[in-house]
């Protein structure tokens, strides 16, 4: 599965119907009264700030090799996070444990970070409206395994129906319901239901002399199980072969230098890694990334716009509230070229007299909350695709990706790109193997040439992984082109 | 809490249930970390955590479920739920536990724990952390902030039991530095990365030492640059080498193999390097991070050597791709209790060679030497490896200028071939994958 990554550094079933989560009328995670009593400890040394995070989450995954299915599975995995923050400084502690003693235990344990003595104060909270950007209707946990074993079969059969030359699928389908409760010590308590699924297809494509290709295609989001009718595996399936087939024959990609033309789409990574991550506060306030102190100042094109937008329905990055209960929010980062913005969490925007936008998240109640992107997208210029195309001389047209990953201190970042094709005479040429685009974020934007008015948000597949934690993003992108990028082949002119 | 019981009353659950086959696989640990900024505290987290999945066959139907929540009514409804996922897989008579053949004795590990990583002192880590942050300052005033400076340990202990037979645990500690400093010389930044993570604190690299090598790697890429396109020799240093021979082991999981999906598949028994290469998966590794008495359904570990003085010897297998293959488990069976068992490597490692480091960069004309990547390394499928690199060039035999914003590119076989000099300075950094430095006659360098 593609991924993009800020530093180098990894689910499973069915109609579970445990007690306790039930959709977002359900009762409370855990008691209002018992939420409170942890704040009050957590603060019981003098910390500045308390927050106490609760999650439930339930996943359903159903693996398919070999035109079998080769595994269902279900899980829960629940816990209860406690932070405290202390003259900048930040104790966590949490528990899969969901007894009052080793609740009361975790909480004792992240107060220690605090080194007054304090007097017990007690910390009311109130519940605070969410908005509402995905529907729950039937939680996806709810819906029978015997429907989701099915889109992968379809896909399977779909995927070696495309062509003779398909010899290997590997399906999967993931969904999770997971169910979030926040309450801190400026007396906000939110909720929220996040449904989430996934489909990716693996196709290998077997030619000539025993040559092997693949092809890789997904999609998904905050959406409904309805969702795979209007996005049918057998579609999903058909993408992946098609990669896989139409790579075949392949040439080797020159070295060096070239014009690039991208497709929309998923392409988007590559704003997320050569822009997207250099924006998040923690590594601003550090002073670790290139774009620290450049607020106002030109860091891109005048063509550039980039937005990241946590209120997108039904994204696959979309998010009510963040991991701290503050609302999702639409923020425009670079505006014509000028950097407008950073992506703040709570802390860092407080420890730099800002306030959070909404971008404070993480994996689950294991992890610190961190400032992450939601769903990233370069808003739409005006150029037709196909005249961006017809004005290419010789290049490289880039239409499906792989991943990429971003060193954000000296804004090197990587895009691998899985199908790409020779540009002649503003034409498609022969497919082209092993090609990479390299380059530094603020250089490769300010070498934007071309921006097509065909925006297009990727089908809800990725994955962003910071410092260990993974989380879901989307992206977005309209036809673009480059001039001027390192392009990693093997071919020596 | 008796775990090694409650794993057994799971499986006669199971089996009361209807299971002809159940397995309940634990893990139990807790972990500590800290994080300093500036001479501070920057976060402190400690936790608990727990986890049992139970894996259930029912007339050669798989279910599988787990949970984090020990309560009685929460372990009897996963049984209850893998039951019912066998209810709706298809039937394959392929599926099913290792069998007592696969199970054996247990080999030897050596000592897996050490209660002095088990009693540290809360306050070792921070000292230690900020004696890293210290040091990384004291070795170079261009260092002027940090993406992450940190210390932590955690302890683990699993149990695994089934209705074949298989009744076993062990316990485990680990313990970890790094530091990522930031170096400035007004007109760039350049990042550094060093780590050192162990599973006895005797090992342990002292937190100066891996403070001022983190610097050390920081500065000496301040005023990097773009070279020319052009194919050359390329020498790994051992960090990004590791990520070569992590590519390599993906390629040798047996079910890429079974699937015609990777590079090796039809190359068994074939040389595919000098005599000089010799790559091995060793679960018994004294000392090491993975070692372990058993893989992730109950098969004990062992030696596998994939490439062995050059020739294609051996892939990894758990036992249900082995019945497939028609072959044996390797005990690479790897998971955590919130999956099935899946191949992974254990401790994997490419032997050393006898020649140290500088005398390899000594011998290259004209090269570079790669000191991190960028990307996701090669695809096992195609064998083909394209990748971002930074690192410093190599001019007459010498570490020059560094380098920046270049790839590396070519396949997996044609660099087996080329792996002309390996190093004998193998080390595990950061992780249960060990190399030393490698060199390659020549990969395509793309830049200006």
């Amino acid at each position: 599965m593609p991924r993009a990554s800020a530093s180098p550094r990894r689910a499973p079933t069915s109609q579970l119907a445990p007690p306790m989560v039930r959709g977002p009328s359900a009762a409370p995670l855990l008691p209002q009264p018992l939420i409170e009593r942890l704040l009050a400890v957590a603060m019981e040394r003098g910390g500045d700030f308390a927050e106490v995070y609760v999650e439930r989450t339930l996943t359903t995954a159903v693996v398919l090799e070999e035109s079998r299915i080769k595994s269902a599975q279900t899980g829960l995995i629940q816990g209860v996070g406690v932070r405290v923050i202390s003259a900048g400084k930040v104790g966590y502690a949490f528990s899969d444990d969901w007894e009052e003693p080793a609740l009361l235990r975790a909480a004792s344990t992240a107060a220690m970070i605090a080194q007054g003595g304090g007097a017990e104060r007690s910390f009311p909270v109130h519940r605070a409206p969410v908005p509402s950007h995905y529907r729950v209707a039937t939680p996806l946990m709810d819906v029978d395994v015997s429907l989701k074993t099915a889109l992968l079969s379809r896909a399977d059969k779909a995927a070696r129906a495309f062509d003779s030359r398909v010899k290997q699928v590997n399906a999967s389908y993931v969904d999770q319901t997971r169910r979030i409760a926040i309450a801190n010590t400026d007396g906000r308590y939110t909720e929220d239901v996040q449904d989430l699924c996934r489909m990716a297809v693996n196709a290998v494509a077997l030619g000539k002399g025993g040559e092997l290709r693949t092809g890789m295609y997904g999609g998904g989001g905050r959406v409904l199980f309805t969702h795979w009718d209007t996005f049918p595996p057998e579609a999903v399936a058909r993408e992946a072969a098609r990669q896989a087939v139409a790579t075949l024959g392949a040439v080797e990609c020159a070295a060096g230098p070239q014009t690039v033309v991208l497709a929309p789409g998923w392409s988007g990574i590559l704003l997320h890694e050569a822009v997207g991550h250099g924006l998040e506060a923690d590594f601003i306030r550090k002073g670790t990334s290139l774009f620290a102190g450049k607020l106002g100042q030109k860091v891109a094109s005048d063509l550039v716009t980039v937005i990241d937008d946590g209120t997108v329905s039904s994204g696959r990055g979309s998010i009510n509230i963040d991991d701290e209960g503050n609302p999702g929010e639409r923020k425009v980062l670079i505006e014509n070229g000028v950097l407008k913005n950073y992506l703040y969490d709570g802390l860092n925007a407080k420890l730099m007299g800002q306030r959070s936008t909404g971008s404070g998240r993480r994996e689950s109640f294991k992890h610190l909350p961190l400032p992450r992107m939601t769903n990233t997208f370069l808003a739409p210029g005006d150029h037709a695709p196909e005249d961006i195309l017809k004005e290419v001389k010789r290049g490289l047209y880039c239409a499906t990706f792989g991943g990429g990953q971003v060193d954000i201190t000296n804004g090197n970042f990587v895009f691998e790109v899985s199908e790409a094709y020779q540009i002649e005479d503003g034409k498609l040429g022969r497919p082209v193997k092993n090609a990479m685009l390299i380059g530094v974020g603020p250089e490769a934007l300010k070498n934007v040439s071309r921006v097509g008015c065909d925006p297009m948000p990727d089908p809800g597949m990725g994955i962003c992984m910071k410092d260990g934690q993974m989380l879901p993003v989307g992206v977005g992108l309209p036809t673009l082109r480059i001039d001027n990028v390192t392009v990693g082949g093997t071919k020596v002119a | 809490m008796d775990y090694q019981q409650l794993a057994k009353r799971i499986v006669q659950r199971a089996k009361k249930k209807g299971a002809q086959q159940a397995e309940a696989f634990l893990e139990v640990g807790r972990q500590s970390s800290v994080r300093v900024h500036q001479g501070q505290i920057e976060d402190l987290t400690q936790s608990t955590s727990k986890g049992v999945g139970v894996r259930v066959l029912v007339k050669g139907r798989l279910g599988f479920a787990y949970t984090s929540d020990f309560e009685p009514a929460a372990l009897d409804h996963i049984v209850d739920q893998a039951l019912k996922l066998a209810g709706a897989a298809a039937p394959n008579k392929l599926n099913g536990l290792p069998s007592g053949k696969d199970l054996g004795r247990y080999g030897d590990t050596g000592p897996l724990f050490d209660t002095k990583v088990a009693e540290l002192p809360g306050d070792w880590k921070i000292k230690a952390a900020l004696e890293m942050e210290r040091a990384g300052r004291a070795e170079d005033s261009r260092v002027v902030a940090f993406n992450g400076v940190g210390a932590g340990d955690h302890v683990s202990e699993v149990y695994v039991a089934s209705t074949e037979g298989l009744s076993g645990a062990y316990s485990g500690t680990y313990v970890y530095l790094y530091s990522m400093p930031v170096a400035s010389d007004g007109a760039g930044l350049q990042t550094g990365y060093w780590v050192d993570y162990r599973r006895f604190l005797d090992d342990l690299e002292a937190p100066e030492s891996v403070g001022r090598e983190a610097a050390r790697r920081a500065v000496r890429m301040l005023g990097a640059k773009r070279v020319k396109t052009q194919q050359v020799p390329v020498v790994l240093d051992p960090l990004v080498a590791s990520s070569f021979v992590s590519d390599l082991a993906s390629a040798a999981n047996g079910n890429a193999v079974y699937q015609k999906a990777s590079v090796l598949a039809a190359l068994k028994g074939k040389r595919l390097a000098g005599p000089h290469v010799t790559l091995v998966d060793d679960g018994l590794l004294a000392r090491g991070l993975a070692t372990a008495p058993f893989d992730g359904e109950g098969v004990p570990t062992r030696r596998t050597p994939i490439l062995d003085k050059g020739v294609l010897s051996g892939f990894l297998y758990d036992a249900f791709t082995a019945r497939k293959a028609k072959t044996r488990t390797t005990g690479n069976a790897s998971r955590g209790y919130n999956a099935l068992p899946s191949i992974g490597t254990t401790n994997l490692y490419l032997e050393p060679g006898t020649k140290p480091p500088r005398e390899l960069i000594g011998e290259v004309d004209s090269g570079l030497y790669v000191t991190a990547l960028l990307g996701h390394g090669t695809d096992p499928v195609t064998g083909e490896l394209s990748a971002g690199a930074n690192g410093i060039w190599i001019e007459k035999g010498e570490l020059t200028y560094p380098v920046q914003e270049v790839t590396v590119a070519g396949n997996l076989l044609q660099m087996l071939q080329d792996l002309d000099g390996i190093g004998s300075d193998l080390q595990f950094r950061g992780g249960p994958v060990g190399a030393p430095t490698v060199r390659f006659r020549q990969l395509t360098v793309s830049g200006e």
